[in-house]
């Protein structure tokens, strides 16, 4: 009897212990891919599992791409909670890439000590910069505010009530940029137009979706007929609402309109690969430090409407030419200087 | 704002349907003495079966069933584990939580093709009962947007009180659960009961899966379950083993997550209406627990008798 036990405790344990090993990931069991004649490398590290995120599926996309434009080789770390950031930076560091590269706002705390203690190396921050930038710490930053806007004037001009909503992951300081300026773009046209935040919240705000349909459908219900998907995961949650609803929506990062035809009208587009592999080419040639800001005027922003693709992005502002000839004006306007459009950020 | 309006009602029911699901699985292994705290993984392990199965298949219903089934698979490596080999059931159910989250996220690339969130035009959920009772006053709008394993949801709550109180079996496993070495000596198969108890909860787990995926909504993303199985293991701690009470539990929680929406439009800041749950379990648990100190100071027949029955 006791045998049996004992090794019953023992099979749990190691159940646990490779499960958890299993479903970690990160913390130091990097991928890799391709291989480097040059001897370069880009190391990419991962706040999250890249699964869960379309934004960081960008992000590798992005890395990936200039790994083979320069000839590097490209390896993934992807990290599970704040302490294996860290350890996932030391790692790197030891590895002596051509460059770090961090992904999201986690990063500000680690890059503001870690690159002054490794002066000879060259460090990247997608998305984010800490507050005392160390001179070998590139940041690639956008104004996602500017496409949100964008996305605003789309709904004030498509919107027949006026009721505006978001459902947005957390009411944090960063995603109020997918939340203000959507209202303020879309009392621009309308000046009438009314706007209502609702949060997804709880323990998993990025990626629950029941949640996230729970807040659309009551946003639906107090009259608005359209809202905007700030939700991460939770996203096609609140797509369902609207389509059950009869009201229209907003995708996000990524074009989000095949997930469910005829009810999203655009997306607040964010061409992180594309951001991200310029900057890391210009670090590899030499051109390091400093911060680089993508908005409208850079193309590191957007959404749907401006492409050449409308007609077959599935978006349903494609059958509305006179309001993609308005989103148009409004983002040369922008470009130009004529329309400023405030950051929630900054504020 | 009207807090008592059927919209208000029907968003109740929704967000407690896989709760109250997933804590009367918990309930029955209590009752027969295991302590199944997995329920948030079997959980996420059905609404992930549930939805490659609809894709599969093309059916709502085939999920079901798939879940049901995947359920009971995953909670016999539970009820193997501790009732046979009697490992620590902790430790096993802390193991199957992160093999649900870890293998649903493998799994789901690997079958799926993608990560993070399947979700297809094509996918069939449930269907609503709106065309059953869309014109019936009062339980129109309120039952009308759910899916048909809601009122199946509660009716259990009914049938597994009754089974327990009433019936022979339920006896059984109420003794398998008190005192076990009674039992065993008057011939009962203490074992097979606690077998049977861990593998209904997969079942009512994966049917809880099946409404979070396919009735809340009609998709699968990574750790969707979002801590309902956890919510559904502090309801079974708060109700003990009285399906009335767990299920009074669940729709404190079904209340107060649905009332936090709302005070969210009304002004509340998101944060704050976030923690009404918690707050709500925090004081609930404090009231049992003061409640629970005064009958035991009342009198002692009683008590006596209350706890053969409870605990």
């Amino acid at each position: 009897m006791l045998h049996t036990r004992e090794l019953a405790v023992l099979a749990s344990a190691a159940t646990v212990l490779s499960l958890s090993l299993a479903a970690c990931g990160g913390g130091g069991s990097p991928s890799a891919s391709g291989t480097a004649p040059s001897g370069k490398t880009i190391i990419l590290i991962t706040p999250n599992p890249v699964g869960t995120d379309s934004f960081l599926q960008l992000g590798v996309k992005g890395a990936e791409a200039a790994a083979k434009e320069i000839g590097a080789s490209f390896k993934l770390y992807e990290s599970k909670d704040p302490s294996s950031i860290a350890q996932n930076v030391d790692a790197a560091v030891r590895a002596k890439p051509t460059v770090v590269v961090g992904i999201s706002f986690s990063f500000d705390d680690v890059f503001s000590t870690v690159p002054k203690q490794h002066a000879d190396q060259r460090f990247l921050e997608i998305d984010s910069c800490p507050k005392a930038q160390p001179s070998n710490l590139t940041c690639v930053s956008f104004k996602e505010h500017e496409a949100a806007y964008l996305a605003g004037v789309e709904a004030g001009l498509l919107s027949k009530s006026g009721s505006l909503g978001v459902v947005a992951a957390l009411d944090s300081p960063f995603i109020h940029r997918w939340i203000d300026p959507f209202f303020a773009g879309a009392k621009s046209v309308n000046p009438s137009s009314t706007g209502t935040p609702l949060y997804v919240g709880g323990s998993n705000p990025f990626s629950d979706p029941a949640r996230a349909k729970s807040q659309a459908q009551t946003l639906i219900g107090r009259g608005a007929d359209v809202v905007a998907a700030a939700a991460s995961g939770g996203n096609p949650g609140v797509f369902e609402a609207a389509a059950a609803g009869g009201a229209k929506s907003f995708g996000v990062d990524v074009n989000q309109c095949a997930l469910s035809p005829g009810n999203v009208i655009d997306n607040v587009i964010k061409h992180v690969d594309v951001a991200e592999s310029a900057a890391i080419r210009d670090i590899a040639a030499g051109k390091a430090g400093g911060v680089k800001v993508y908005g409208l005027a850079e193309g590191g922003v957007g959404v749907n409407a401006l492409d050449a693709d409308v007609a077959s992005s599935g978006c349903t502002v494609a059958a509305s030419p006179e309001v993609i000839a308005k989103v148009k004006q409004v983002r040369d306007d922008i470009v130009a200087g004529r329309v400023t459009v405030a950051d929630p950020l900054a504020g | 704002m009207n807090v008592l309006d059927p919209a208000f009602a029907a968003s109740v029911l929704t967000a407690t349907a896989p709760v109250v699901l997933a804590a009367l699985g918990g309930l029955i292994c209590s009752v027969s003495g295991v302590f199944n705290m997995a329920l948030e993984g079997t959980l996420l392990w059905g609404a992930f079966v549930a939805v490659v199965a609809s894709h599969l298949t093309g059916s709502a219903w085939w999920g079901v069933a798939a879940a049901v089934v995947a359920g009971v698979l995953y909670s016999a490596v539970l009820s193997v584990l501790t009732v046979t080999l009697r490992a620590d059931a902790v430790v096993v159910a802390v193991g199957l939580n992160l093999l649900a989250l870890g293998l649903t996220a493998f799994l789901m690339r690997e079958i799926l093709g993608v990560g993070g969130t399947y979700t297809s035009p094509d996918l069939r959920g449930l269907p609503t009962l709106a065309a059953a009772l869309g014109r019936v006053p009062l339980l129109g709008p309120v039952l009308g947007p759910q899916s048909p394993l809601v009122p199946v949801a509660f009716a259990l709550v009914v049938a597994a009180a009754w089974w327990l109180r009433r019936t022979r079996s339920g006896l059984r496993l109420r003794g398998a659960g008190q005192h076990p070495e009674a039992a065993a000596s008057l011939g009962l198969r203490v074992a097979a009961y606690r077998h049977g108890a861990v593998m209904a909860a997969g079942a009512l787990c994966g049917l809880a899966g099946a409404q979070l995926a396919l009735g809340n909504v009609t998709l699968f993303s990574e750790g969707m379950s979002a801590g309902r199985g956890w919510v559904a293991v502090v309801a079974v701690m708060l109700g003990g083993v009285r399906p009335y009470r767990v299920a009074a539990a669940c729709l404190l929680f079904g209340v107060a997550e649905a009332l936090g929406f709302r005070l969210q439009g009304a002004g509340l800041p998101q944060q704050l209406a976030d923690a009404a749950p918690y707050l709500i379990t925090l004081v609930a648990l404090v009231l049992a627990a003061s409640a629970g100190r005064r009958r035991r100071a009342g009198g002692g027949v009683v008590i006596a008798r209350k706890d053969r029955g409870g605990r």
